[in-house]
């Protein structure tokens, strides 16, 4: 049945808010929890996650108009559906506080969020923008499965906290109360139901175990909301490319600490002379991409790659640098990086960063790589064990430098430290090579000053 | 406590400060990383945020080309502001839910005014609130604005405190369509501008204190380059 999107609750002084943007046209399809509306209040613009998937059926307010929190601004409607007569998709515009005719009628499905209550959208999950009625007994919002497991447990449904959409009690909900009573605590909110139905086992017995819960099946979707949307090409090709490599390789990851105290202070003495100079944000990835490849000359192996009968040891380098996109990761890669300066590379990786974000990569940029580098720094990562892009046989992962307490001489002090990961194919690739080459990163990169001045 | 990073970007473009916000919203949204905020300094720029009226733009589409100023239409809440050199700008990119303020977005907005107003009065100066505008004073003349979105109830956009910036260049506009009071710099209020650094320590100071959470000063192999 058609659901309503509603002004949620946004502040205990907000009561009204401004219609800015309409992120999507009647008809459109909506994904549930996509950014649907704007709603502008002060300084700050909100956008209002879908509360269901479907398509936008109506527009009830239009942009520039100013709505009372509980309003109605406009219907979503599941496939197949039309705006029906007399159903809450038609029902006036609600004032603040008041609720609005929800009309659960007996045919809604229960993965369907219906009612419309201002106020109620506080607690919601996700903040989706519709506002449903609180937990409760209500047939109509709970599904037969639980409702089974439920009885077969003899719990009284209400006194079970929903977390799914507008407090649904879910699957989850059940087995969790159960198991929370088997703890003991959640004795308190459930003796009363116990002491009535006088069903549940007896104090003296051991709890029967729960039965195991079946893994998630794609095919019988249980209570919980879920959206479905195609796999992209990109994502299928990224798929691939991870199964592959997972399936072939013998991955193995070894990491050490690497003081970057001195890079960071450089970096930071050059990098307002390097913006002025050259138009270059320096960052730290063209030193590490540098004293990769001067590791890589010293262990060769890690710049290889095989077949079934022989071992290719590559005499160029071109390093990879894993770059995020909203549509999935890429990784091009800057050629010949061992003959580049510091400040060669700073401009290619900039530029193979704007390319990227600009969807201008060509295929040359993606082909030919032989060693990857990922910054799950990024974000903020601390450590991880990244998979290795095959052919390739390594990959480094370098993440969040932080100041972090560390030993020097007998006492602790703060100096900035960096988690550095490889990953290597341990079929090609043997323990000692690779924590070798691993050791050789972390030299070089604590005492950048010992090679800069002889780097080409 | 859940720490929140604190990146300084130092100047970069505003488009691009502006796409990594959008997938930092996106990457905190899915829980792929934690709170933080990004500090960041632009060229001049003009930005239009939901509530921009056509006519807060003073100087003639002629003269921003020429000056090579663009007008960004962005999604924040607001007019339309001015950014360039001599400014801190803040973005901080945190999950409304897990901050004192929860989903109260007008508490935020309050909360974001008074971690500027604690970190102004570490140089003696008393910041002061306007209702019912938003953003923060000292006397009659507004030395930060504010505009904030909301995407998946995780904040972007931000704040920009003027520490030194060429105070000529917000004749370009009406600072966020409030015409009747002046805008300052902390050198002109403070004889002399203090340094960068210290203002970025200062705030995050400032927001540890305000959110009751750590604020670690952060650097990363520079997420908008890697």
């Amino acid at each position: 049945m058609p659901v309503t999107i509603v002004v949620p609750q946004l502040g205990e002084s907000v009561v009204e808010g401004t219609i800015g943007k309409w992120l999507k046209k009647v008809g459109e399809p909506i994904a549930k929890d996509e950014p649907i509306v704007e709603i502008i209040t002060d300084k700050i613009n909100i956008e209002l996650p879908a509360p269901a998937a479907g398509t936008l059926g109506r527009i009830t307010l239009a942009e520039g108009v100013v709505a009372q929190v509980g309003q109605e601004l406009g219907v979503i409607l599941a496939a197949g559906e039309s705006l029906p007569g007399g159903s809450a998709a038609q029902a006036p515009p609600a004032a603040a506080g008041t609720r609005a005719p929800s009309g659960p009628g007996p045919a809604a499905s229960p993965r369907e969020p219906v009612g419309v209550g201002a106020g109620a959208a506080v607690g919601a999950s996700a903040g989706a923008a519709v506002a449903t009625a609180p937990p409760s007994t209500d047939g109509q919002r709970i599904s037969p499965a639980v409702r089974k497991l439920a009885k077969e447990h003899d719990l009284d449904l209400s006194l079970i906290s929903g977390s799914g959409m507008g407090g649904r009690v879910t699957r989850e909900d059940v087995l969790g109360h159960l198991e929370a009573l088997r703890l003991g605590t959640a004795a308190r909110a459930q003796a009363p139901v116990a002491q009535a139905a006088g069903a549940l086992r007896p104090p003296a017995a051991a709890p029967a175990p729960l039965k195991p819960i079946p893994a998630p099946s794609f095919a019988a979707p249980g209570a919980r909301e879920e959206t479905v949307q195609p796999l992209t090409n990109i994502r299928k090709k990224i798929a691939e490319n991870m199964v592959r490599s997972r399936h072939t390789v013998a991955h193995c990851s070894t990491w050490d600490e690497v003081d970057m105290t001195e890079l960071v202070e450089l970096r930071a003495r050059m990098k307002e002379t390097v913006k002025a100079t050259y138009g270059v944000s320096l960052t730290y990835m063209p030193f590490i991409m540098k004293a990769v490849t001067r590791a890589l000359k010293e262990f060769p192996v890690l710049n290889a790659s095989m077949t079934d009968t022989e071992v290719h040891y590559k005499k160029y380098y071109n390093i990879g640098v894993a770059v995020h996109r909203d549509q999935g990761l890429i990784v091009p890669n800057v050629k010949d990086a061992d003959r580049k300066s510091i400040l060669q590379l700073a401009k290619e990786i900039e530029d193979l960063g704007n390319r990227t974000r600009a969807e201008k990569l060509t295929l040359d940029d993606i082909q030919g790589g032989t060693f990857t580098i990922t910054n799950a720094g990024m974000f903020g990562a601390t450590a991880s064990t990244p998979i290795i892009s095959y052919p390739e046989v390594a990959i480094l992962g370098v993440h969040l430098i932080q100041e972090r307490p560390v030993v020097r001489d007998h006492r602790i002090v703060i100096r900035w430290m960096m988690t550095l990961v490889v990953s290597f194919d341990h079929r090609l690739v043997d323990g000692t090579p690779a924590v070798q080459f691993l050791h050789r990163v972390k030299e070089l990169l604590e005492s950048p000053e010992s090679w800069l001045l002889d780097s080409i | 406590m859940t720490p929140i990073a604190a990146y300084d970007l130092g100047r970069v473009p505003y488009r691009e400060a502006l796409g990594l916000q959008r997938r930092a919203v996106l990457a905190r949204s899915r829980g792929e990383c934690g709170d933080a905020i990004y500090f960041a300094e632009h060229e001049p720029v003009l930005t239009a945020g939901r509530g921009a009226r056509p006519d807060s733009v003073k100087a003639s589409a002629q003269e921003l080309a020429r000056r090579g100023v663009e007008v960004v239409s962005i999604e924040r809440g607001g007019d339309v502001t001015y950014h360039g050199p001599g400014q801190v700008v803040g973005y901080p990119i945190v999950s409304l839910p897990d901050l004192p303020s929860g989903r109260d977005l007008h508490r935020y907005l309050r909360d974001l005014e008074e971690a500027l107003i604690l970190a102004l009065g570490g140089w003696g100066l008393s910041g002061v609130r306007r209702p019912p505008y938003t953003g923060v004073w000292v006397g009659d003349a507004k030395v930060a604005a504010i505009g904030v979105a909301v995407r998946h109830w995780v904040a972007f956009h931000g704040f920009a405190l003027n520490v030194d910036p060429d105070l000529s260049h917000f004749g370009w506009i009406h600072p966020c369509g409030i015409r009747d009071l002046g805008v300052a710099s902390m050198r002109t209020l403070l004889g002399q501008a203090p340094v960068r650094e210290e203002v970025i320590a200062r705030l995050r100071d400032s927001f540890a204190t305000i959110w009751g959470r750590p604020v670690i000063e952060s650097l990363s192999p520079e997420p908008a380059h890697v």
